[in-house]
């Protein structure tokens, strides 16, 4: 199998450039604050939840855009879908060293100025310090949120409005590594954040985290699987 | 590549969009592919790209079968106004991924191309007219250099100075580089000159399949006087008719023995070749 080089190479520079604009908006959020308020923690934690939204869209714009361009370019499903997971496989942790590198970066800045860096959400980690916690509580989010993306975008490309029956799936993968990871959902819409409630209250650990997480990856990738193992490219309504 | 397609069937859901399709394309020609809207031209060529799978029946291209054939698949080309390879932000972010999935991808052509057709590099793929985008969709095409190369009415969308140099670089690529190529058009007197053979499907059957010489030998345009144009097409199939005058011309369909030309040519009428237009909207039923 060909690795997915450029398909890497793509998300990844286009994630770097999101991350630095995103780093520069939330160093003028923390600035604002400064100069209006008082810094009482760290702002990149909870502006660090918008990241799992962009791995969501991540998974979608596989299926739904690279799917058929690999197809029209002569590629199979099976090697797409190949490429798709090592892309996931490999994108994930990296879009994980950039949050924790934010975590690092904003652990400088507010040493340096002497505020404190206290975190507001659930966590797998207790600290900002604690890098490797950090990386890895991200790097499973990412995982499981970048596959439930790519299931949802299979669905909604093979059966258009039908594919509304996999958002239930993807929600339920994403409140099972959540509890596993001990992290919280705070999804910004109001009917959504009953589902904290529906939160599994696992006894939360990082062997606990990976396993539900790497199963619930594994799970995703198989349903995906299924979808596009056939699916037909869509011709256009005429 | 050579072309097999056997009682080729595909539906979707209760319409049957091919319906027990045979032919065969010969390798290295320029096939035309002709139809009416809904005759199935899409879903064939969808099938030959392994796009979609057939409900039934059997396609195989080089003497492999088709779908999910990576041997195969990744030789063809198929390029459609759906935009699959070209929709991805800019034209050079389009160029990086068929650069790196098209195993014959010819790079300083694309770039030739890009200027033949006033395209930049950072254009917006999404920003582009309809016109720009064909166009970029053809130079994916002509520039990915697959053994087969499909263009689905992918050139509809060009104006007409795109058009021709679409058809000058196209017939010029596959001299110096003979391939298999299949042009689906409703342009049809555009791209006639072009094709070697035809293959005319209507309601997802094939209705013609062979050289266009021999499809455009099929009909005759016959003028001269009235009287003597009446009684010399008395019993042939009359697809067309004018009047100018006394002066009549006629399109008959079905071709002339030599014995018949003899006596039009006694008559003093005058034969012609008729458009492929004509023999097209007769062989596919006339105005629906």
């Amino acid at each position: 199998m060909k690795f997915p080089t450029r398909l890497l190479a793509a998300n990844m520079v286009f994630a770097i450039l999101l991350w630095v604009g995103f780093l520069l908006l939330v160093g003028a959020i923390t600035a604002g604050i400064a100069v209006f308020g008082q810094v009482s923690g760290s702002v990149w934690d909870p502006a660090s939840q918008l990241a799992r939204f962009y791995a969501l869209f991540t998974g979608v714009a596989l299926a739904r855009e690279y799917l058929p361009m690999y197809i029209a370019h002569g590629q199979t499903r099976r090697q797409f879908g190949a490429q798709a997971a090592v892309t996931i496989t490999l994108f994930a942790p990296f879009l994980s060293v950039l949050i924790t590198l934010g975590y690092l970066l904003e652990n400088v800045l507010h040493g340096v100025a002497g505020w404190p860096q206290g975190i507001s959400r659930d966590h797998l980690f207790g600290s900002t310090s604690e890098i490797g916690l950090i990386f890895a509580e991200y790097a499973i989010e990412f995982l499981v949120w970048t596959v439930a993306g790519a299931l949802m975008g299979a669905g909604f490309y093979r059966w258009e409005g039908g594919g509304v029956v996999t958002i239930p799936v993807g929600i339920a993968m994403v409140l099972v590594s959540s509890g596993a990871l001990g992290t919280d959902l705070r999804i910004p819409f109001l009917f959504l954040t009953m589902l904290n409630r529906l939160r599994l209250d696992l006894q939360e650990s990082l062997p606990l985290g990976l396993a539900v997480g790497l199963g619930t990856f594994a799970v995703g990738l198989a349903l995906a699987w299924a979808i596009i193992r056939d699916v037909p490219l869509r011709n256009r309504p005429r | 590549m050579r072309v097999e397609v056997r009682d080729l069937v595909l539906r979707y859901g209760e319409t049957t969009a091919l319906d027990g399709v045979t032919l065969s394309l010969e390798p290295n020609k320029i096939h035309g592919l002709l139809g009416r809207n809904g005759s199935g031209k899409t879903s064939l060529l969808s099938v030959l790209a392994a796009f979609r799978r057939q409900s039934a029946g059997e396609v195989r291209i080089g003497g492999e079968p088709v779908f999910e054939n990576t041997a195969v698949t990744s030789r063809i080309s198929l390029i459609r106004d759906e935009g699959e390879t070209v929709d991805l932000g800019t034209v050079d972010d389009a160029l990086f991924f068929a650069e790196w999935l098209r195993p014959d991808w010819d790079a300083k052509f694309a770039s030739e191309l890009l200027e033949r057709f006033a395209l930049t590099r950072k254009m917006s793929v999404k920003a582009m007219s309809k016109g720009q985008r064909s166009a970029f969709g053809v130079i994916i095409g002509l520039a990915g250099r697959a053994p087969l190369t499909m263009f689905d009415e992918s050139h509809l969308g060009m104006d007409v100075p795109s058009r021709q140099a679409f058809y000058d670089v196209l017939l010029a690529d596959y001299m110096a580089r003979p391939r298999t190529i299949i042009l689906s058009s409703h342009l049809i007197e555009e791209v006639s000159p072009l094709l070697e053979k035809v293959v005319i499907i209507d309601a997802g059957r094939v209705v013609v399949q062979e050289e266009t010489q021999a499809l455009l030998a099929r009909g005759t345009a016959i003028t001269g006087a009235a009287a003597s144009v009446d009684a010399f097409t008395e019993g042939l199939t009359v697809l067309d008719s004018r009047h100018l005058g006394g002066t009549k011309s006629v399109l008959v369909y079905g071709a002339l023995d030599e014995e018949r030309r003899r006596r039009a040519e006694a008559a003093g009428l005058e034969l012609g070749p008729v458009a492929m237009e004509d023999l097209f909207v007769h062989l596919t039923g006339g105005p629906r």
